[in-house]
């Protein structure tokens, strides 16, 4: 008995020798590992990082930037230092197209799902969304980093490169099959947005209660920050027409798409050159739901759409349109399916698992150009919510 | 004598000829699309294998920069894992009373999943270093370490005191040091074990840099090209990156197998 005690213990006490003698081991192989990424370093970065001087005007006052510093000299520092981040997976054209504009390499740090990169000053300049990142980054609630009037942003829409998000799209063939499903869904989900830009805080509570993956106080934040998205456009002009198809907004969408999204697949890159405006959405059923009285016979009655991301107040209209009833009134049964990490929303509905889907109008024409028949049929988000964040000098 | 090794080529040749003909077989039904109609898949998320050789050759260039950075991360961390292992084993040999129950929690380390310790290591080595690519790449070679160091612990642990009956009290019956013990038996039966180790840690070593480049901080390597495309639902760049990541299993695996075959021959 004594000696099983004590063989329990030394086997504690061997635990911790090699816990300790891990953690040297991983000082130790430092030297090692940095010659090899060294010389790996030059092949790797392909558009190799040539440091630029900060601007004298950032860093006179501290190790961030003055709060009057011009967009330029904010980009321009930050890309020489390699310190602009971003999540990439097809989130990443809008801000290439922003360092394509100040002459900057299109390199980027792949940043995680939370600011902890921005927080410890290994990103400088780091990708935001108006109604999510940024509010974290702000505010000090549950979750927040309470940085306050410490940061500033540059807003893509400011800088005219911005980018078409939050769509409702569909295959070709269901749309074909099933028109009245389409235009109920569009009218039902539309009006579910329409009630919830009106009452962001019912609607911001009504996405709690079904299940959200962040705290109240942060949903109600979203709730209001998304509620602009829907109701301005790029130019700031404010839009009544929920959910329209703007051509010039898709178009500048199309445009850079096509300049920013690199496809290694030949055929791909050749077909997404030669996409227009009506190879990606459909403007018919919007029409058509936005003339029509709200009775609908809808082919299939059982539908289900896939969000882009986990439940949040950034898909406010659909659990709007669930809970008030908009879905049944319209002769349809919703289910909506959440998203979240590498969920590919296009593939989704592609093979037929869900019937309707949420993505960016960027990753519906990469899905397009890579052969996969879907078309957009709504337009939510008006205007890009991306935005690059930054901290300045108090 | 003569029989015998016709017997034995007629052996060998079936091994190799059965597997490769089940690749033909395969290959063929795949591009014929008949594959594709017994498992219900189309020609878009299964592309033929024309078109993913295709895009391999289109961008030989680019494929080899992703396949240089994850070839480096798996051997970086598969030697690193392995000598540390390997010394582990040493030490358990030396303190044989803590020797073997240390090492089955070591041995924990191994259920630790890929996909938790990724993240967290990423966090810890950002101190590491001002450039991005060097930290991002210390940390994927962490955590290939961590899964190659246990395996080896174990198995060279056994070489180290699994001896040929008889061996030790022959050496001790000649008044052998331990240190003579160690290096002239201890050691060379350890090498059949340290082999057994790298069979198991050489397919590890691949698959933890794949899924470590999944969460790294900088953007690069042949897991990353894989996440990155079939996201962005382009499944036949997406099978050009898999085919590659075969590729290097198979070569690196191979290459063990004939250094083993070397190192080894006539003892087994």
């Amino acid at each position: 008995m004594k000696r099983l005690y004590l063989r329990k213990i030394s086997a504690l006490l061997m635990m911790c020798v090699l816990l300790i003698t891990a953690l040297a081991g991983c000082g130790k192989k430092a030297e090692n590992v940095s010659d090899n990424a060294a010389t790996e370093a030059p092949t790797a970065t392909e558009e190799a990082l040539t440091p630029t001087e900060a601007p004298a005007a950032t860093e006179a006052a501290g190790p961030y930037y003055s709060a009057d510093a011009s967009v330029e000299s904010v980009v321009t520092d930050a890309a020489g230092k390699g310190m602009v981040g971003n999540w990439g997976l097809g989130n990443e054209y809008e801000i290439q197209a922003l360092l394509t504009k100040y002459n900057q390499p299109t390199t980027y740090l792949s940043q995680a799902f939370d600011m902890d990169g921005f927080d410890d000053d290994s990103i400088l300049l780091a990708s935001a969304m108006t109604y999510n990142e940024l509010g974290l980054v702000k505010n000090s609630y549950d979750g927040g980093y309470g940085y306050g009037d410490g940061v500033k942003y540059i807003d893509m829409n400011d800088e005219g490169v911005a980018m078409l998000e939050d769509n409702i799209f569909t295959t070709g063939k269901f749309a074909k099959e099933n028109p009245e499903t389409v235009k109920a869904f569009i009218y039902a989900s539309m009006k579910g947005w329409a009630y919830a830009c009106a009452n962001p805080d019912e609607a911001a509570q009504i996405v709690y209660k079904y299940g959200s993956s962040v705290s109240a106080d942060h949903q109600a934040y979203m709730a209001g920050e998304v509620k602009k998205l829907v109701e301005t456009d790029m130019t700031g002009a404010a839009v009544t027409n929920y959910g329209n198809m703007d051509d010039t907004a898709m178009q500048q969408t199309l445009d850079l798409a096509k300049k920013y999204i690199k496809l290694d697949d030949s055929a791909a890159a050749d077909k997404l050159q030669t996409l227009t405006l009506d190879d990606i959405r459909d403007t018919s059923f919007f029409t058509a739901a936005a003339a029509s009285d709200g009775k609908f016979t809808p082919e299939k009655k059982d539908v289900s759409i896939q969000l882009k991301w986990l439940p949040q107040a950034q898909f406010m209209g659909y659990y709007v349109a669930l809970d008030k009833g908009y879905y049944s009134e319209a002769g349809l049964n919703v289910k909506i399916v959440p998203g979240g990490g590498d969920i590919g929303e296009t593939t989704a509905v592609y093979t037929g698992q869900v019937d309707f889907g949420v993505t960016w109008v960027s990753n519906l024409i990469a899905a397009k150009a890579g052969g996969m028949d879907l078309v957009e049929v709504t337009q939510v988000y008006q205007r890009s919510g991306l935005v690059l964040v930054y901290k300045i000098n108090k | 004598m003569k029989k015998l090794r016709s017997k034995f080529n007629r052996q060998t040749i079936t091994t190799i000829l059965y597997p490769v003909l089940f690749g033909v077989l395969i290959a063929v039904l795949w591009q014929t699309q008949l594959l594709h109609k017994i498992i219900g898949a189309d020609t878009f998320t299964l592309p033929l294998p024309k078109r993913i050789f295709g895009i391999i050759t289109d961008n030989w260039s680019n494929i080899l920069i992703n396949v240089r950075a994850t070839v480096i991360v798996a051997l970086g961390g598969l030697v690193l894992g392995s000598l540390f292992g390997y010394l582990l084993a040493i030490v358990a040999t030396v303190f044989p009373k803590w020797g073997s129950g240390g090492l089955t929690i070591a041995s924990a380390f191994n259920a630790i999943p890929i996909i938790a310790i990724a993240p967290i290591l990423n966090n810890l080595t950002k101190d590491f270093s001002k450039d991005p690519n060097i930290r991002s790449m210390f940390a994927k070679m962490l955590v290939v370490m961590i899964t190659c160091t246990v395996s080896m612990s174990i198995n060279s642990y056994r070489g180290f005191t699994e001896l040929k009956p008889f061996s030790l009290d022959l050496m001790e019956s000649y008044a052998a040091k331990k240190t003579a013990i160690f290096f002239k038996l201890r050691v060379p039966n350890s090498i059949p074990y340290v082999f057994t180790a790298l069979r198991i840690s050489v397919p590890a070593c691949v698959i933890s840099a794949l899924v470590s480049e999944y969460f790294a901080e900088y953007v690069i390597g042949v897991g990353r090209q894989i996440r990155e495309n079939i996201v962005l639902a382009q499944y036949a760049t997406a099978w050009a990156y898999i085919a590659i990541a075969c590729g290097i299993g198979i070569v690196m695996y191979v290459i063990l197998l004939i250094v083993e075959g070397v190192l080894l021959k006539g003892r087994r």
